[in-house]
């Protein structure tokens, strides 16, 4: 155990979880649906499998091959779902999901050790470099893991789903703390 | 503990993220009504259940939420093939 | 496990004159060994407080005092020593640690001395203490022809068996230690840290391959600790130093020693156990005792080594009895002589090391008993020079002593050593060093799945055709020398990285030089013959642990258990938790010769994980007490903690069960919560219902085909009830349905079908309609719900919401508007599951809790109370409102429950189950129906799950004759509203039996009568839901 009030070197930093403005996107990723999701939302639309991407502080997850996450700092919901309602044409649905989802963020050298603990995919930098994202098993429950481009980790969630995970990253973290 | 490669996700992933659902490629008869109760019965119930290659179908329940379509040995348990819900072994 | 045994000109530990006389009890050398001397360790064995040193085994520390007996055996209550160095020892079988921490079925060989180590021997008690007059026959398959009797006595008999078997003591209390798991993923796992997996370590990683090397040992070397060689001019170990430095200094290599590979499983999955703290003693929980990686690799390398085959004689099983290679080891390894005077039986040449070993450290060496006639490889050259006496063409055929060995039979071996040419004779000696062979650890290769062959030149089994993407290296693949086993282990390592996708397959390193003694051919036995035959002969044991003798494999053979896998179940070979490292292919090879047949048709038993005992606390990991679940919380749960809320758990969520107040039962509790529903307002938290948003201009079509209703006509605004039938008829699921706009609809699910649900809608929309335009996204977790119910509900949300028109005309039930409660935006549904005027209130799952605590507070004037989900239960089951699972068991057809209002045949498409509907099974009019039943004493709760008779015609105090059952009791409750009991039942031709008298017979003898009644108890006329 590292000694009280010495900076631990490979410490992990978790933080959450915190509440965002999400919205679910579903439609055809054609090239005018791109071109009306960048218009509306400011960020480009990720149609590569397993990627997410970011402008600011608003991001677009793929979730599926018509299926994306939006998160945007909480409270611009309306706004944004509004915008986007007005920009897509065709079939499409958006929904507000903002109360459905919670982010961690997991920071670190270590932190890759964490999802490891917790979920069975790979995230070695050759297979989860900066800019993928995957939904997959955590723990018991299940999550999508973004690794952003400073290396740190998104860990969003079900809100139900929320207590649970923070016991488990803040035991999962036990071995690298970042305050002893 | 199995590793299914999603042909949605583009990357192989565990068994868990995965559930099972039933064998693949059986098609709802268009028109239910006119099948008497053996032939209605036949498409509910009666599988292939072979030793050997079988497509099966399989569900990315906790990843892309897809349904995708596995060419598994059930003997070897070895997956020789994945591919989308429309397409047929061949196509791939 | 130890790799390739090897052969060795020159020893490079420190050779030494004995300092003591020969007979000298002492057993620790004054010198050598990888052991700490500076670093003295107390430990306890079985009570007694002994000493060692760091860098000891429990073993080799037990053997250094003297200990001779570690263990009685199973069966016969023999006296048992350590036989071996490794994962293969069968005898000293501890348990570790005491109270809580303690861990059971630990090999005294693999577990680490530390400062305060307690072990125990496990304290068994032979069975042939009560095994009373088969005592001192116990042959194979007495389990069968013994354990025979009333199946009551099994129970005992199982007590004792566990106590005999020696598995340990169950541990005091919760384990207090943690335990966690790691994920990899790999391009080449290298199982085995001996030269041939660093070897294949090293090839691999070279060419950048992500390569993970794991071994059981504390230090990587493998059999090289324990029988040091040379490479060049220094010894094997620098060698191995160094490629360990190179391996740890690459990024993309992980080192998992003390991690044993326990188990390979489908798609080259590979479990391994790592003993994190347990050499520490010591144990925190921010550091797991143990870890338990899961590995995925795209390649495998085994080079898991090979364990050595002991020696078939009578009284083989005496403590003094121990395998070459393992005397080698305690001697070099540990610098302990587990012994005085040695006696090597050999059937080849690399077992005179160990006798050339321990005269080197100035033991005496009584004799060599070789089944060869003619011996000459290097080796025995130099027992030759040394000028030992070698005994060609002999065996041993008897161990001699009492608490140890004293001394041996040996005898001359006829030509085809199955027999003996001559009288045996006695030599003197306590250790007899064995060696029949080698058998590969072909355990975890056999696990994915290769089925093993036996190959006549090496007389071993070997790995068979890999059936993943599985190679083998090193003596698993029988390289038995040095220099064999790093180049097969470099050309591995490479290959498996080239199949990887890294470098050409060939290995960028030459394996360093090793010079190598020539070996002459063996000449395995398997059995040693005796001046009797085996059934008349002092015991021959062929498992230890199990006490399986050769005549019991024989007596198999001839009682016709002609397969292997038959004859192992028989004579139990094998069961034990060494899973026959050492016995197992001498007993195919005696099954074989009793059978009149060869090996190879014989074949080995299938092994399976796990190679060794793992720990129920690893496999849990961190998924115990509060992390046992993945729990789900709902908006409010905080409230219903501080409210004193008991949970009832709901799937994975928890829900408030009831609010005891005071010293309140939960029966007072659930009264109280009723009457405040249905006399003024109660609130249930109805968050965890599945909610998904459907969205599309096909959505109501769709809707259409899966619900066995219709919602094509539904208003917007409007809600309906939906029934989802699975193809085959039955009720999937239920729910209302709400159309919020002409191409939008909201569907509700019960509770634990939600995912279901969803994956249902999926799996129609993406196989075979995905001409339909309809999307669904699952909103469960983004609403917070607060059911308000009662006759007061309205006055209640009037309070906290002005913007929504309340009333019965513009706001009429099975209806939704939009709006604001509490000032947050809301969602309101006129829908009730209590049968009471009822308003569910959705807000964004951040409002939920300021929502929640408004509403409460507006509902205090009325008295508002806060129900759970026994109370909406009973409120359901008074309404007689079905409850999907429990009312229903996967087989109830809506006609069934009732509910044939709720299906729309004739729609322009049809639904899923509609056809399954008109199946004959589905229409037979003596189906099970939904009825309610009345108990005829009032005050008398059936039990759920109670079947239903026909009510007895005459008075018998114990009715005998067996009555077919007719039906059963699916929901049951006192209901406060009616002040009697009610339930929910399934009865054969139940609505046509209204007012008949059933009866249902109870566990406890008694037969509760009760009348057949509409299941709608209360308010059957709809009346307050309308208000
Ligand atoms: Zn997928």
């Amino acid at each position: 155990m590292p000694k009280a009030g010495a900076p631990v070197p490979d410490a992990t930093t978790l933080r959450g979880p915190r509440r965002q403005a999400c919205l679910s996107l579903r439609a055809q990723p054609t090239a005018s649906l791109r071109g009306a999701v960048a218009t509306a939302l400011g960020v480009e639309l990720p149609v590569a499998p397993c990627t997410h991407r970011r402008a600011g502080e608003r991001a677009l997850h793929w979730l599926g091959p018509d299926e994306w996450l939006a998160t945007a700092p909480a409270g611009t919901e309306d706004a944004l779902q509004a915008a986007l309602r007005a920009a897509l044409t065709g079939h499409f649905a958006v929904t507000d999901v903002s109360g459905a989802w919670r982010s961690f963020n997991l920071a670190g050298p270590r932190a890759i050790e964490v999802l490891r603990k917790s979920s069975p995919c790979d995230f070695h930098p050759r297979a989860f470099a900066p800019g993928r994202c995957v939904q997959t098993v955590f723990a018991k429950a299940t999550a999508l893991i973004a690794c952003n481009a400073d290396g740190d980790f998104d860990v969003i969630t079900r809100t139900s789903y929320a207590d649970y995970l923070r016991h488990w990253l803040e035991v999962a973290t036990l071995e690298h703390p970042a305050s002893p | 503990m199995l590793e299914i490669h999603c042909p949605y996700c583009g990357e192989s992933r565990s068994e868990e993220e995965f559930s099972y659902a039933g064998e693949a490629h059986i098609r709802r008869p268009s028109d239910p009504a006119g099948l008497d109760d053996r032939a209605w019965g036949d498409y509910l119930h009666f599988r292939s259940n072979p030793r050997g290659a079988h497509r099966e179908l399989w569900f990315h329940a906790a990843g892309c939420r897809r349904y995708l379509n596995v060419l598994r040995d059930t003997a070897s348990y070895q997956i020789s093939q994945t591919y989308r819900v429309g397409e047929s072994p061949e196509d791939v | 496990m130890s790799a390739g045994g090897a052969s060795l000109p020159t020893s490079s530990h420190p050779a030494h004159t004995p300092a003591r006389p020969a007979h000298s009890p002492a057993r620790r050398l004054p010198a050598g060994g990888r052991i700490d001397r500076s670093q003295p360790l107390r430990f306890t064995f079985d009570g007694r407080s002994m000493s060692g040193f760091g860098g000891d085994t429990l073993a080799s520390a037990l053997l250094a005092n003297g200990v001779d007996t570690v263990a009685q055996s199973f069966k016969h209550g023999r006296r048992r020593g350590i036989v071996g160095s490794g994962a293969e020892e069968p005898n000293a079988i501890v348990d570790l640690a005491d109270g809580a921490h303690r861990i059971p079925n630990q090999r005294a060989t693999q577990v680490e001395l530390h400062a305060g180590l307690v072990a125990t021997s496990g304290a068994r008690r032979p069975l042939k203490r009560f095994a009373g007059a088969f005592a001192g026959v116990m042959p194979a398959g007495f389990y069968y022809k013994f354990f025979m009797g009333p199946p009551w006595l099994w129970r005992r008999w199982e007590a004792l068996l566990r106590r005999a078997a020696g598995l340990g003591a169950v541990p005091a209390g919760a384990d207090p230690d943690t335990y966690d798991k790691l994920n990899h993923h790999c391009d080449v796992l290298v199982v085995g840290g001996g030269p041939a997996g660093i070897a294949a370590a090293l090839a691999a990683a070279r060419v950048d391959a992500r390569v993970v090397l794991v071994d059981e040992q504390n230090e990587f070397g493998g059999s090289l600790l324990g029988a040091p060689q040379a490479i060049g001019d220094t010894p094997a170990t620098q060698w191995i130093d160094a490629a360990i430095e190179e391996l740890s200094a690459r990024p993309n290599v992980a080192l998992l020693p003390r991690a044993t590979a326990f188990g390979y499983y489908d798609h080259n999955f590979v479990t391994a156990l790592e003993r994190r703290t347990d050499h520490l003693g010591a144990t925190s929980p921010s550091a797991p005792r143990q870890r338990l990686h899961r590995i995925r690799a795209k390649q495998v390398a085994l080079a898991t080594g090979a364990v050595e085959r002991p020696a078939t004689f009578a009284n083989n099983d005496l403590p003094g009895v121990m395998l070459a290679s393992a005397v080698a080891t305690y001697l070099n390894r540990y610098a302990v002589a587990p012994g005085t005077r040695l006696l090597l039986f050999t059937s080849n040449d690399n077992a005179y090391r160990t006798a050339l070993d321990w005269r080197r450290a100035g033991r005496c060496v009584v004799a060599v008993s070789d089944t060869r006639p003619g011996p000459e490889g290097a080796l025995v050259a130099q027992a030759v020079a040394a000028g030992i006496e070698i005994h060609r063409a002999h065996a041993v055929i008897e161990a001699i002593g009492r608490k140890r060995v004293a001394g041996a039979l040996i005898a001359p071996l006829s030509e085809d050593g199955r027999r003996l040419a001559a009288k045996p004779r006695r030599l003197d000696c306590d250790l007899i060093a064995c060696s029949d062979g080698w058998s590969p650890a072909i355990h975890l290769s056999s696990q994915a799945g290769a089925r093993p062959r036996w190959n006549e030149e090496g007389m071993m089994f070997l790995p068979g055709a890999p059936r993943q993407p599985t190679l083998c290296a090193g003596a698993v693949n029988g390289a038995m020398s040095l220099a064999a086993c790093l180049a097969d282990g470099a050309a591995a390592g490479a290959r498996a990285a080239h199949a990887a996708g890294f470098g050409d397959a060939r290995p960028r390193f030459a394996p360093p030089p090793v010079e190598e003694a020539e070996e002459g051919a063996a000449r395995p036995l398997f059995i040693a013959p005796h001046v009797q035959p085996s059934s008349r002969a002092p015991k021959q044991f062929v498992d230890f642990q199990l006490d399986v003798t050769a005549a019991d494999i024989e007596l198999a053979a001839r009682e016709g258990y002609r397969s292997v896998e038959h004859a192992k179940r028989y004579t139990a070979l094998g069961f034990g938790t060494d899973q026959g490292k050492l016995g197992n292919v001498n007993g195919v090879a005696i099954l074989a010769r009793a059978l009149g047949q060869g090996i190879a048709e014989t074949g080995v038993t299938v092994f399976r994980p796990a190679y060794t005992p793992v720990t129920f606390g690893a496999i849990a990991g961190r998924d115990t007490g509060e992390l046992f679940d993945a729990e789900r919380h709902t908006p409010m749960h905080a409230w219903h903690a501080a409210h004193g809320a008991a949970w009832e758990n709901v799937g994975r969520w928890k829900r408030p069960w009831h609010y005891p107040q005071a010293d309140e039962t939960m029966h007072d509790a659930v009264v109280r919560e009723c009457r405040s529903a249905r006399q003024s307002v109660a609130m249930l938290d109805a968050s965890t219902l599945g909610k998904i948003d459907v969205q599309g201009a096909d959505a109501a079509a769709f809707l259409d085909r899966i619900y066995a209703g219709s919602f094509q006509r539904l208003g917007v605004g409007r809600c309906r009830y939906g029934l989802m039938l699975r193809e085959d008829g039955t009720i999937f699921d239920d729910g209302v349905a709400a159309r919020l706009a002409d191409t939008r609809f909201l569907l509700h699910t019960t509770t634990g079908n939600a995912e279901a649900a969803l994956a249902w809608l999926e799996l129609w929309r993406q196989t075979e309609w995905p001409d339909l335009d309809v999307y669904f996204t699952s909103v469960t977790d983004h609403w917070a719900t607060a059911a308000l119910a009662g006759p007061k509900a309205r006055d209640v949300l009037r309070r906290v919401c002005d913007d929504i028109d309340l009333s019965r005309e513009a706001f009429p039930f099975m209806s939704v508007r939009s709006g604001h409660v509490a000032g947050r935006p809301a969602r309101v549904f006129r829908i009730s599951f209590s049968g009471e005027l009822c308003f569910e209130v959705n807000v964004a799952a951040h409002d939920g809790m300021d929502v929640w605590n408004a509403l409460m507070a507006a509902g205090e004037p009325f008295g508002i109370t806060p129900y759970g989900t026994e109370t909406m239960h009973v409120l359901r089951a008074e309404k007689g409102f079905i409850i999907v699972g429990q009312d229903t068991d996967g087989s109830m057809t809506p006609e069934d429950m009732g509910l044939g209002w709720a299906v729309r045949h004739g729609k322009p498409f049809g639904f899923i189950g509609d056809r399954s509907l008109a199946l004959a099974d589905h229409r037979r009019a003596d189906r099970l129906h939904f009825v309610g039943l009345a108990t005829t004493d009032a005050a008398a709760v059936l039990p759920e799950g109670a079947q239903i008779v026909a009510a007895s015609t005459r008075r018998a105090a114990k009715p005998t004759t067996p009555r077919a059952m007719q039906g059963h009791v699916t929901s049951s409750y006192f209901s406060p509203a009616l002040e009697r009991s009610i339930a929910l039942a399934m009865l054969k031709r139940g609505r046509e039996r209204l007012g008949e008298i059933v009866c249902c017979p109870l566990a406890d003898g008694r037969e509760v009568s009760a009348q057949v009644v509409n299941p709608i108890f209360f308010d059957a006329e709809g009346r307050r839901t309308r208000a």
